[in-house]
């Protein structure tokens, strides 16, 4: 019977370090995953900045406005898509900073660099991008700016939180407990 | 700077209020730039009907000198860069520059592409397409407009010279307006609105700098100041005045707690004093 317990517990203690060891992995993973994650504002900026040249340079790739208009129909009156854009201004920079207020995940960098590249895409088919360009630029840089710095600012949080946890594993052996607002973590 | 207090609280308000300044300081400005443009373009048309109308009885009677004459009137008007009329087959009819009478204009240059660009010419154009700028060999900006000049029952009836009534478009008028004025002007709206842009932004983000500066920032400093002395073992003198409430209240726990440590602190102390000297006494035998 006492040889049967010590097997027992032999069995546990091996399937406690594997959790222990599983957990570990996990942990370094999501570490890479947020140091990603980090990096996805930057990315959209840059992905921004390359429209933003091909804008300047009055879409070479796509076909003549009048060729589109006469194809897809007339677009919308430039102060119409002016009052557009800066309802989009507001409604982005608010959302965002609801997001950062509130600590959310939230991967939304991309469909901002779409929605920009729209407006952009109206104004040269509307012929008004000469006068307009560099609100779309500045819409742009701000949108994503903000968006950037709530994603680096929950990226950070979230690895020190992480690193915290992965420490704890290294210093105690155990798994670490839980921290009520680590629902987000793996 | 980012994982301060300060910066995590002031960069993304001012980032967010910088850039929505900005794209309504473009918005606006380009929003007023359309209006005065426009407004300067049915200056441009006014005057061109209102040329035509001057010019309408010397062209019926095809009165060269008249017309002349009321072309170079109107041509010394302030801003009036040029006047010309063309007649059907872009020939030049009368003009403000004398030298210019009897050239052929080409019907794919910019001002007659618009209504010539098919093989059939169109006819009706708003007052916006008819409109076209470009600087002069001067460097002069210059709003030009073109309007046609239609056939009409007294053209095509009358006696001097007949035109068939099934001929729409006579000729056309070309009148081409300065717009060193209208330049100006935008300048100085974009001056103006440069300078209210940045005086928004700096009572704005000013404003909001020193609100947390003066709510947030200093009475942090003082809590982390009480802290600091708490940590070198001394006991706390008092609570720091004038806190917002919360902070108040963390302080005041920080500080009823230091004293209950110090008090801790003395009562183990004299114990421990009190249980070593029998202790002491004891040895001393």
């Amino acid at each position: 019977m006492p040889q049967q317990e010590d097997n027992l517990t032999s069995a546990d203690s091996a399937t406690a370090e594997g959790a222990v060891e599983k957990r570990r992995q996990e942990l370094e993973q999501e570490i890479n995953r947020l140091k990603r994650f980090s990096n996805r504002g930057l990315w959209a900026c840059s992905t921004f900045l390359i429209v933003c040249m091909l804008a300047w340079r009055g879409f070479p790739l796509l076909p003549l406005p009048d060729l589109i208009i006469a194809s897809l129909g007339a677009p919308p009156p430039p102060n119409v898509i002016s009052m557009v854009l800066l309802l989009y201004t507001f409604s982005a920079i608010i959302l965002s900073l609801s997001r950062l207020m509130g600590n959310i995940e939230h991967k939304s960098s991309f469909s901002h660099v779409g929605y920009l590249t729209g407006f952009f895409l109206f104004y040269h088919i509307a012929k008004a991008l000469d006068d307009n360009y560099w609100a779309v630029f500045g819409a742009g840089i701000t949108i994503l700016g903000v968006e950037s710095y709530r994603i680096w600012s929950f990226c950070s949080e979230q690895i020190t939180v992480v690193s915290e946890q992965l420490a704890y594993i290294s210093r105690t052996g155990r798994l670490p407990l839980e921290e009520p607002n680590s629902a987000q973590l793996p | 700077m980012f994982k301060s207090l300060a910066g995590r609280a002031l960069i993304p308000v001012g980032l967010a209020v910088t850039g929505f300044v900005v794209v309504c300081f473009f918005l606006l400005y380009a929003a007023i730039k359309n209006i005065v443009t426009r407004d300067s373009i049915s200056h441009a048309a006014n005057l061109a009907d209102t040329v035509l109308k001057s010019t309408h009885y010397a062209m019926l009677k095809s009165d060269r000198e008249t017309l002349g004459s009321i072309i170079h009137n109107i041509s010394e008007q302030k801003g009036v860069e040029h006047i010309r009329i063309f007649n059907k087959s872009g020939m030049v009819n009368a003009s403000s520059r004398p030298e210019e009478i009897g050239r052929q204009v080409d019907k794919r240059s910019e001002g007659c592409i618009n209504c010539h660009q098919s093989s059939v010419p169109s006819t009706r154009l708003g007052t916006m397409e008819q409109a076209r700028r470009y600087s002069n060999s001067s460097g002069i900006d210059v709003m030009a407009i073109t309007v046609p000049i239609y056939n009409e029952p007294q053209c095509s009836n009358a006696a001097c010279h007949v035109h068939l009534p099934s001929q729409k478009v006579l000729g056309t008028l070309d009148i081409g307006l300065s717009q060193t004025v209208t330049v100006a002007t935008l300048a100085s709206i974009r001056n103006q609105m440069f300078i209210f842009t940045i005086m928004v932004l700096v009572v704005t983000i000013g404003g909001v700098t020193a609100l947390l500066r003066r709510n947030v920032f200093l009475p942090m400093q003082k809590l982390e100041e009480l802290t600091e002395k708490a940590e070198t073992g001394k006991e706390l003198p008092s609570v720091p005045s004038r806190l917002p409430r919360e902070l108040d209240r963390i302080a005041k726990s920080y500080y009823n707690l230091n004293q209950k440590l110090h008090r801790t602190e003395q009562e183990l102390s004299a114990a421990h004093g009190i249980g070593t000297t029998p202790a002491t006494a004891d040895s001393s035998r």
